[in-house]
């Protein structure tokens, strides 16, 4: 008897084959568990972002902080702790042997798991990044939408939910959901908090949260992208550095996927040796990405427009933003803002016109108003000062503006004319501390009540004793000429503070 | 095959013990089967979590800001004790055992208490804003969602929607809401703050209590 004995011949695997990895990809998108999370990120969005950015001044900088200060926060839990869902599958349904023996590696399944995953929850971030960015397009007078904010955000969600559901894959169970999610609830709450202490460390910069900026930021000067950079690169490699160790994993003896750390082993012997190079490049890679970023966090300074990183600062980002004030003239005095600000410069104009007229020709009055940057950097003193010749008033954004009833309420008004009188009379020591003398304040007081306004809603440089009142109630009711003689001739010695309350009239 | 065969009465399955310990018995496989071992050493994790962003100050001291990380933390506990609600049975367990509503009352019940004593054990010594009143309050109110949930999603989702809830309550916290149904943001003492959670609570419980949570897990639909 003869047979014919044909050669057997290994069944050919290939290596990669872009139909089968999207069949796949798509079986894993239709059957993944981020669709049941979108209801309620879409109400958290609706909630929490959205109503945030629709008080805030309409400012691209300041409502776009918000996709790294509130919308990485809301995704956080969510994309880690179903990402870790996703990942702890096959070792949660003890799987992880049935599937040894199919012919791909178990690394393709995972990252068909990942991907899907990462097509949500990116999905959802965007759309909600878009609907942000849609709304505030039609609120902003001035700019155009900043990216780094969004390259950040993504940067962010993504680290989270490859961390996620690499703890899935490592550790499965059904506690790891959970804890994944609370962890990555707590992270961007620590950092934000770190980044507010006053002993801080200038790595703390790499969270994933912001800190308050004022509201100008990013439009006297471009928003320095020197921090978000080095955010990018560090989350960026912690996710690469994740995706390495997955890789690894088999080769580590990590029980990816199964109870038995046999088909650990047996899945180890079954990865060729140009994957274990390439997981362990992607992880030296990831790791070293991230200790760079750290590094160069180390050496972030804060200048007057914000954070420097000199590694990657890009001199040409220090160069203030050309643009043509927006001006306007109430009772013969001249109010400029910035055109970002121009919703608010009728309520400005309306504030500081009577008060500029108050105190026109006296020596040094200013001749008008402008809008100036907030500074970022030391000696930290944000308020309005006098400069120039003529003297200019300078003034900068400050929170009464977004106030409910913004400029339009009468407490916004008076801060706004108490601030221009105390900056007026108080000279080079108020500039310095910020207080007025008992005689200062009642001459700002009187000015404050000669105009219309009620004292007591804009006393900046101090309290008001019942001695100052009485002297203020005694100065308002001269004339406005008598007023205006007395200033002339007494208000050199008012600003040097050697004016007492007896002396007034 | 013989008539005697058939007629031979059927083998009666041997009692184990007395009423008593097979009752203990019993519950002790309810709890192993639900993984509640597993989920006291979770809640002793969030204790231990708490504790160190007491010590460490992790968070503000004062204001609204302080509430953040222990009401995450409380909604991690409250998680843990809902993904103790699946159980690997499903409907041959439900067919058969009619001790299981008061099970299922018992083991939610009794993990809600540790969960409360163990963050406070956690907080022994350091200075919880709010104190024991509003960290049980929170437990005990994001616990009744995570019932609830478990009833839609299963028992392995039902840490989704208190993480949601703690997620809204964080900016209601900034926002100083005052609605009732936000009670992680109110005052410790607010009578309809409690009501609200203990409303929650008490419905979320019965509901898991006589339904149980949904059995099948939300990807297997797939």
């Amino acid at each position: 008897m003869t047979t014919n004995v044909f050669p057997s011949r290994p069944a050919r695997v290939r290596s990669f084959s872009p139909g089968a990895a999207l069949r796949l990809l798509w079986i894993e998108i239709k059957r993944n568990a981020m669709p049941w999370a979108l209801p309620i990120l879409a109400a958290l969005f609706c909630y929490d972002t959205y109503r945030t950015a629709s008080g805030s001044p309409p400012i691209w900088t300041v409502r776009a902080s918000l996709v790294t200060s509130k919308m990485v926060f809301d995704f956080a839990a969510f994309a880690g702790g179903l990402a870790a869902w996703t990942g702890s599958r096959e070792g949660r349904r003890r799987t992880g042997d049935l599937l040894a023996t199919t012919v791909r590696h178990a690394l393709t399944r995972q990252l068909a798991a990942l991907g899907a995953t990462l097509l949500w929850v990116l999905a959802a971030f965007l759309a909600a990044v878009a609907a942000l960015y849609i709304e505030t397009a039609r609120a902003v007078t001035w700019g155009g939408a900043p990216l780094w904010p969004v390259f950040v955000g993504v940067t962010a969600v993504t680290m989270l939910s490859v961390l996620g559901f690499v703890a899935g894959a490592l550790f499965p169970g059904r506690f790891t959901a959970p804890l994944v999610a609370i962890c990555a609830g707590l992270l961007p709450i620590i950092g934000s908090h770190n980044l507010q202490a006053p002993t801080r460390n200038t790595h703390v910069l790499l969270t994933l949260n912001v800190s308050l900026q004022p509201y100008d930021w990013g439009v006297f000067h471009h928003v320095l992208p020197d921090v978000s950079i080095a955010q990018v690169m560090f989350m960026g490699g912690i996710a690469v550095a994740a995706i390495g160790l997955l890789a690894l994993a088999p080769v580590l003896r990590l029980p990816v996927g199964s109870s038995a750390a046999g088909s650990a082993g047996s899945a180890a012997a079954g990865m060729g040796w140009w994957l274990r190079v390439t997981s362990a490049v992607v992880l030296v890679a990831g790791v070293a990405t991230s200790c760079t970023a750290y590094y160069l966090a180390g050496t972030a300074k804060q200048t007057q427009i914000g954070w420097e990183i000199p590694a990657l600062h890009d001199a040409a980002n220090d160069r203030p933003v050309p643009y043509t004030p927006d001006c306007t003239s109430v009772s013969g005095f001249r109010v400029c803002m910035h055109p970002a600000f121009g919703e608010y410069l009728g309520g400005v104009a309306v504030a500081l016109g009577p008060a500029g007229a108050e105190i026109a020709g006296l020596p040094g009055a200013p001749v008008r108003a402008s809008q100036v940057a907030t500074p970022l950097g030391p000696p930290y003193y944000s308020g309005p000062g006098l400069s120039g010749a003529p003297p200019v008033y300078q003034f900068t954004a400050y929170l009464d503006w977004v106030s409910p009833a913004g400029m339009d309420s009468v407490q916004s008004r008076a801060a706004l004319q108490g601030q221009f009188f105390d900056t007026f009379l108080g000279g080079p020591s108020y500039a310095q501390t910020g207080n007025l003398d008992p005689a200062q304040q009642a001459v700002s007081n009187a000015l404050l009540t000669a105009i219309g306004t009620s004292p007591s809603f804009a006393n900046f440089g101090g309290f008001s004793t019942p001695r100052v009142t009485a002297a203020a109630s005694r100065f308002a009711a001269l004339p406005s000429s008598a007023r205006h003689a007395w200033l002339l001739s007494h208000l050199a010695a008012l600003r040097a503070g050697h004016v007492t309350l007896a002396e007034l009239p | 095959m013989t008539a005697a065969e058939v007629r031979t009465p059927p083998a009666v399955p041997a009692r184990t013990g007395s009423r008593g310990p097979s009752g203990v018995r019993l519950a002790w496989l309810h709890l192993r089967s639900r993984r509640v071992p597993a989920g006291v050493l979770a809640l002793a994790v969030c204790a231990a979590a708490l504790r160190a962003a007491l010590h460490w100050h992790w968070s503000f001291n004062a204001g609204p800001y302080s509430q953040q990380i222990p009401m995450i933390i409380e909604a991690g506990a409250a998680a843990a004790i809902g993904v103790t609600t699946h159980g690997p049975f499903g409907e041959a367990e439900r067919a058969t055992g009619r001790w299981l509503p008061w099970l299922r009352l018992g083991a939610a019940l009794a993990l809600t208490g540790l969960a409360i004593a163990a963050l406070q054990l956690g907080v022994t010594g350091a200075s919880l804003n709010g104190g024991i009143l509003q960290m049980a309050r929170n437990v005990i109110g994001i616990t009744g969602i995570g019932l609830l949930c478990s009833l839609v999603t299963g028992g392995l989702l039902a840490w989704t929607l208190p993480m949601g809830y703690m997620a809204f309550c964080q900016y209601a916290l900034l926002e100083a809401w005052r609605a009732p149904w936000t009670w992680p943001v109110r005052p410790p003492t607010d009578r309809g703050a409690w009501i609200a959670a203990c409303v929650v609570f008490a419905v979320g419980l019965l509901a898991f209590a006589l339904r149980g949570a949904r059995t099948r897990l939300t990807d297997d639909n797939a």
